[in-house]
């Protein structure tokens, strides 16, 4: 795991250390310094420009969220030290939109990777017709996910005219205003129809990698079309299970397209997620300190998950080597 | 469950030659069936029912759920709005008509849009790739100090929300004067941490002694980049390029933010747009053929690269 092994030379006036040299290490990496820098000069403008477009903005929004900032009063800017952590923790609308983030994370995950678990295995065998059948599948994945948003919004969930309440009418459930009365459901719904392909790939990669020898070597032995999946193909599937709900969370947690189309967050903050609310605090409520330190809570959130997936992504390529 | 393997275990152990003492004389029939390929195993007769029921029912079922909402959009961008406007549906418009098609052109200025998104994409994809390669490249090969802690504050910016950027990146921008402009939508995404991770993943599996004749020859770190790193990586390279267009192509909120006119709009940001002004029902078919021209190109893209994308999406974390 290289990213937690020490810097060999960890050099002051970077930006990122906090270990400090000790003093025999920075004078043996002065003899070699400058003809490096002399070699490494062509590529460092690519490097730093990086560094600049991927982590000012981070440090830039701590630094706004200790701030009092509101862009409709430019005057009254200062200092507030941790208030505004303080204050969206007592607002109740941060707790929800945390709270409905968690909700539309787990629920799109977790039915988008039980139907592409399905889906999945179904296409791991060969059929008349299967390349197709593959391509029609993975289709809502490549979805604009506005157009996806609308298309759900609009010719899916309208209340009169919408596909879904045409359908339920033919059994004679009488029309439901989707979008109004189930905000949350009906952006799930929508979002797992647009994710399941992902899950459904990456199972797909998964089923494709088992090797062959064992499988055969179950049916020799007679077992059953569910032992085998059971015991052998579900632990060999383990790895691909737990990186396509990591990996599905880390997108889906940031949902905005979906939630800004189909429910505007609405009603009222019924349906609103974090980047959503982020959004409508800082955009429509100029309060760039609240919306700041907002997002710097939504950032160690997603940190917490993320950690969890790169030790996954690591334990695998170590594992991978060492073999 | 009897997903994974619809043929019985006798069949499967024959066709691959594993036990043929047991039956070393097949018939014409089996022999035949054998020649055309596994997927006639499952229309042998005791198979039939089996098969319809777990394997081609469901895959139906899936097919009509996915696919009819798409196939519901492109019908009703060619109904006219008395189709839409009505409690009797068709799946096939009657009276099929171009004219949704042409009234969004009327609402919104759709080619300039359509030459925004294709502008922003292109540059923007573009520097994206090129920076990326070269950060990799100085990741893997140059030792800079604390590159480790680089790496890693690449990787905490992958999973950093990009609503969380978003607010600095406007205050800035705004400043710099890139408020409603296109490089303005182009420049805070041009890090890509997604690419440079993936990159550096693939350099660190190149073998060492690929750059060892061309360092003899003294070989900068340029030509040993672009002479022999990069070309062995055209694969890894193109799956980043794949995955930035099409992020680039689908971004929303950022354009949505730092745009204001029509004229500097991308299409996702226009079709919002258009949604706004078009808010009865009857014009919902407008609206699925804004849907429809925003989302064809990329359709067809997906069509012809369709085997690298697959292999894309799982490549980097699954290597």
């Amino acid at each position: 795991m290289t990213t937690t092994q020490n810097p060999p030379a960890a050099v002051a006036g970077e930006a990122h250390t906090t270990t400090k040299p000790t003093a025999p290490e920075k004078s043996r990496v002065r003899s070699d310094r400058a003809e490096a820098w002399r070699r490494r000069a062509p590529l460092m403008p690519a490097l730093i420009f990086l560094i600049i477009v991927t982590q000012v903005p981070f440090l830039l929004t701590i630094w706004y969220s200790l701030r009092s900032r509101n862009l409709l009063r430019p005057e009254g800017e200062q200092f507030v030290g941790l208030s505004n952590y303080g204050d969206i923790f007592l607002d109740s609308t941060f707790r929800q939109a945390a709270l409905n983030s968690v909700l539309i994370t787990f629920g799109c995950v977790i039915v988008a990777m039980l139907l592409g678990l399905g889906l999945a295995l179904l296409l791991d065998r060969k059929f008349f017709g299967r390349g197709i059948v593959r391509t029609l599948l993975i289709t809502p994945f490549l979805i604009m996910p506005v157009a996806g948003a609308l298309l759900w919004s609009i010719s899916m969930f309208n209340p009169t005219y919408g596909l879904v309440n045409w359908l339920i009418g033919l059994v004679g459930i009488s029309p439901v205003d989707w979008t109004s009365e189930y905000p949350m459901f009906s952006v799930i719904v929508a979002l797992v129809w647009q994710w399941t392909p992902f899950m459904m790939l990456l199972l797909l990669a998964g089923l494709q990698s088992q090797a062959r020898d064992a499988l055969e070597a179950a049916s020799v032995d007679g077992a059953s079309a569910w032992q085998t999946f059971r015991y052998i193909t579900l632990p060999h599937l383990r790895f691909y299970l737990e990186l396509s709900v990591l990996l599905g969370a880390i997108y889906v947690v940031n949902t905005f397209d979906h939630i800004y189309l189909m429910t505007a967050g609405g009603p009222g903050t019924a349906s609103a997620n974090l980047p959503f609310y982020i959004y409508q605090r800082a955009f429509l409520g100029f309060d760039i300190g609240q919306s700041a330190a907002m997002g710097v809570v939504t950032v160690i959130a997603t940190i917490a998950l993320a950690l969890l997936a790169l030790r996954l992504i690591f334990k695998s390529i170590n594992a991978k080597e060492q073999s | 469950m009897s997903l994974t393997r619809s043929r019985p275990p006798k069949d499967d152990a024959q066709r691959r030659g594993i036990a043929p003492e047991k039956k070393p004389k097949l018939t014409k029939a089996e022999r035949k069936q054998m020649r055309r390929g596994g997927w006639l195993d499952a229309f042998s007769r005791q198979n039939l029912a089996d098969t319809l029921l777990t394997g081609y029912l469901p895959i139906i079922v899936a097919l009509i759920v996915i696919v009819l909402p798409l196939a519901w959009m492109v019908s009703s961008s060619f109904k006219p709005p008395s189709e839409i406007v009505t409690l009797n549906p068709t799946l096939l418009p009657q009276d099929p008509t171009a004219g949704n098609y042409s009234s969004v052109v009327d609402r919104v200025p759709l080619l300039t849009m359509f030459g925004n998104s294709i502008y922003v994409t292109v540059v923007g994809s573009s520097i994206k790739v090129l920076l990326a390669v070269t950060t990799a490249y100085a990741l893997v090969f140059i030792k800079v100090p604390g590159r480790n802690f680089i790496f890693l504050g690449i990787l905490v910016a992958l999973m950093v929300p990009p609503e969380v950027s978003m607010l600095p990146n406007y205050l800035t921008i705004t400043g710099l004067g890139g408020r409603d402009t296109l490089w303005g939508i182009i420049l805070p995404g041009l890090g890509t941490a997604f690419g440079t991770f993936l990159l550096r993943q693939h350099f660190m599996a190149l073998p060492k002694e690929m750059f060892e004749a061309a360092e003899l020859d003294g070989a900068g770190h340029f030509r040993k980049l672009f002479q022999i790193a990069a070309p062995v990586s055209i694969p890894a390279i193109a799956t980043v390029g794949l995955v930035t267009v099409v992020n680039e192509w689908n971004s929303f909120l950022w354009p949505l933010v730092i745009t204001g006119s029509a004229e500097k709009m991308t299409l996702p940001v226009g079709l919002n747009l258009l949604q706004s002004v078009e808010t009865q029902a009857g014009s919902y078919g407008i609206l699925m053929a804004g849907a429809v021209i925003v989302i064809a190109p990329m359709l067809v893209i997906f069509a012809a690269l369709q085997k690298y994308i697959v292999a894309g999406l799982t490549q980097g974390s699954v290597k």
